[in-house]
């Protein structure tokens, strides 16, 4: 048994007639790590979920789950995971507990753990209360925990998140994320896919960035932002009789070891450093050397936006979701991908 | 996984489309409202069908009994209201599927670990279960209002079987249509085109011998007549001929094979795109 409980090698998947959602991917998951997908919608993150999820089938390339080949044994993968899709599935006619019920039945449940096992998670998802009412009287943020639930009634070995917080709020959004770290804890090893940089951030132990079906960067949130190569340290100065503090901070600080660049800007500079932080003290220290009144200064680390940006090219746009309106006469639903 | 969970599998499945439909308001109305409109206004509009006569020479008529076997049009008109109600409710089976593929609900039992074909099967079982239902409720309201079964207990055992049967085969083209358009309206839109010329172009509302000759043409091919037939059989004639009901469910069978392995074959196609 491997260490990669999902390994993918060059997938490709084409919709009908001629999209490639999914362009020749390849990556690991191992066991026992929170694993983003990071991009934007229509990236192709749904699509590769719902080949790993045996749900439709690949176009080309290999997708093994635990092992197994999601072609020749998608049953066998059913078996071992959880997913809980970007449309919440679940039936609005029935009560939160009857939801729980029917997921009991289909993932055989024996009767007599059925019960303990919906109590539980009720409790957990914080819908006790709710548990009896119909899920059509439910707001968006208790769907969204029932439709979780629903996906870890079987205690999944793998649990597959699409997009486990959109259209959620703030608060709803840091109560799923503490749940996610939960079952992380516990050894269940989760793919989520997100186009919150803040949630790739917070949840992924690895994480790939995704855009028109190719990956574009993957690595640790850390690595990824540390291959932005740096911190930025911003710096303006009072005017105290230096002609041009800007030339003037760039002199002093060329004594500084460990500085990678420094930038005229408007106002004052910006210094590029690997650890920023651990410089700021001789950074100060060597401009009141040389008399320079430093009026402002600002940290900022890179964050994945700056990553996406440099890989992309592009500013990362998140669409909100909004309600699904009645479909048109005729009309198909248009794929997800 | 065994025969056990397949069997708890189905039974779930369908328990959970009887929960949904008992919940829903135009469950109530298709099947109570509906039947007590048909039964009252219509009979009571076409009352006088019952009074018509046929000149056949020498001042002799032949009455409407002569042709269908009772003087009153209400009770041959039940069969008529059993195979619209029965027709409406099996042609809007397929919607549910729409819902469960819009609502991401049929992903949900895609991805669990059960045979595909209790997704389908818990479904039909509860389409029958449905129209069994909707069945009992024209009968009893039949019987309030004064009509008898004629065949007596075995007769009404067999009225139940035929709209029973009847119901899911027909489920299998609502099924089929719903599959094949992944659209809820169009499913709909098929269903209202469709049950009234069926209906009205069949033996279920005249006997045959009264309907215009092209009419009597095109009901010698529409299967709903050869139910209607076994229908009245049961409902009118003392004496069950058990060839009339016989043929009334070998043309179910034909239309039901038909329907249910295309829906079979196209569901198959969906569940594994």
């Amino acid at each position: 048994m491997t260490d990669n409980i999902i390994e993918v090698t060059d997938l490709v998947k084409v919709y009908d007639p001629d999209v490639r959602a999914v362009d020749k991917i390849s990556f690991q998951v191992r066991r026992g790590e929170v694993f983003g997908f990071l991009g934007p919608n229509g990236a192709g993150k749904t699509t590769t979920i719902k080949v790993l999820t045996t749900l439709i089938r690949k176009t080309g390339g290999t997708a093994f789950v635990d092992g197994i080949s999601v072609e020749q044994d998608p049953a066998s993968i059913r078996e071992i995971i959880g997913y809980a899709a970007q449309e919440v599935g679940i039936d609005d006619d029935l009560t939160g507990r009857e939801n729980l019920r029917l997921q009991c039945i289909l993932y055989h449940v024996p009767r007599a753990n059925a019960e303990l096992r919906i109590a539980e998670l009720l409790k957990t998802i914080d819908l006790e209360e709710a548990a009896d009412r119909r899920a059509g009287t439910y707001s968006g943020g208790m769907r969204k925990r029932l439709d979780l639930a629903m996906a870890l009634i079987p205690h999944p070995k793998l649990l597959f998140l699409d997009e486990p917080t959109t259209g959620l709020d703030p608060q709803n959004r840091v109560a799923v994320w503490e749940y996610i770290q939960e079952l992380n804890q516990q050894g269940m090893t989760i793919f989520l896919t997100t186009q919150y940089m803040e949630e790739a951030d917070r949840l992924a132990d690895r994480l790939s960035i995704i855009d028109h079906g190719r990956i574009v960067a993957e690595g640790t949130p850390a690595s990824l932002k540390a291959s932005i190569g740096a911190d930025v340290v911003s710096l303006s100065f009072k005017p105290n009789g230096h002609e041009n503090s800007r030339e003037a901070a760039k002199a002093a600080l060329a004594r500084v070891p460990g500085i990678k660049e420094i930038q005229e800007v408007d106002g004052g500079v910006a210094i590029y450093a690997q650890d920023a932080p651990a410089l700021v003290p001789q950074i100060v220290l060597a401009l009141n050397d040389a008399h320079l009144e430093i009026r402002e200064l600002t940290l900022t680390h890179p964050t994945l936006d700056d990553v996406f940006m440099k890989y992309t090219g592009r500013k990362m746009r998140v669409e909100e979701v909004t309600p699904k309106g009645r479909t048109p006469w005729g009309a198909r639903r248009r794929r997800a991908m | 996984m065994s025969a056990g969970d397949f069997v708890s599998e189905v039974s779930g499945i369908a328990g959970r489309w009887i929960k949904k439909t008992l919940r829903r308001p135009p469950f109530l109305f298709f099947s109570l409202v509906q039947p007590i409109v048909w039964f009252v206004l219509f009979t009571q509009a076409f009352s006088s069908i019952s009074n018509i006569r046929t000149p056949i020479g020498n001042g002799q008529f032949l009455t409407f009994k002569d042709f269908s076997g009772t003087d009153s049009y209400l009770t041959f008109f039940s069969a008529a209201v059993i195979i619209q109600t029965v027709l409406a409710s099996a042609m809007q089976s397929g919607v549910g599927f729409v819902t469960d593929m819009e609502s991401g609900f049929l992903d949900k039992l895609k991805v669990a670990p059960i045979h595909r074909s209790s997704i389908l099967l818990g479904k039909l079982l509860s389409d029958g279960a449905r129209i069994l239902l909707q069945t009992l409720v024209i009968i009893l309201l039949a019987f309030a209002l004064g009509v008898g079964i004629a065949t007596g207990i075995v007769g009404l055992i067999l009225v139940f079987a035929l709209a029973l049967a009847f119901g899911i085969a027909w489920s299998g083209i609502s099924t089929f249509i719903a599959l094949t358009t992944k659209n809820s309206e169009s499913t709909l839109m098929i269903s209202l085109l469709t049950t009234f010329p069926l209906l009205f172009l069949s033996t279920a509302v005249m006997p045959k011998p009264l309907l215009q000759t092209w009419i009597q043409n095109v009901a010698i091919y529409n299967p709903i007549s050869y139910i209607a037939d076994g229908l009245h059989g049961l409902i009118i004639s003392p004496g069950l001929d058990w060839s009339v009901v016989g043929f009334s469910f070998l043309v179910i069978a034909v239309v039901g094979f038909i329907t249910l392995s295309a829906t079979t074959a196209m569901f198959q196609r969906t569940v594994s795109a």
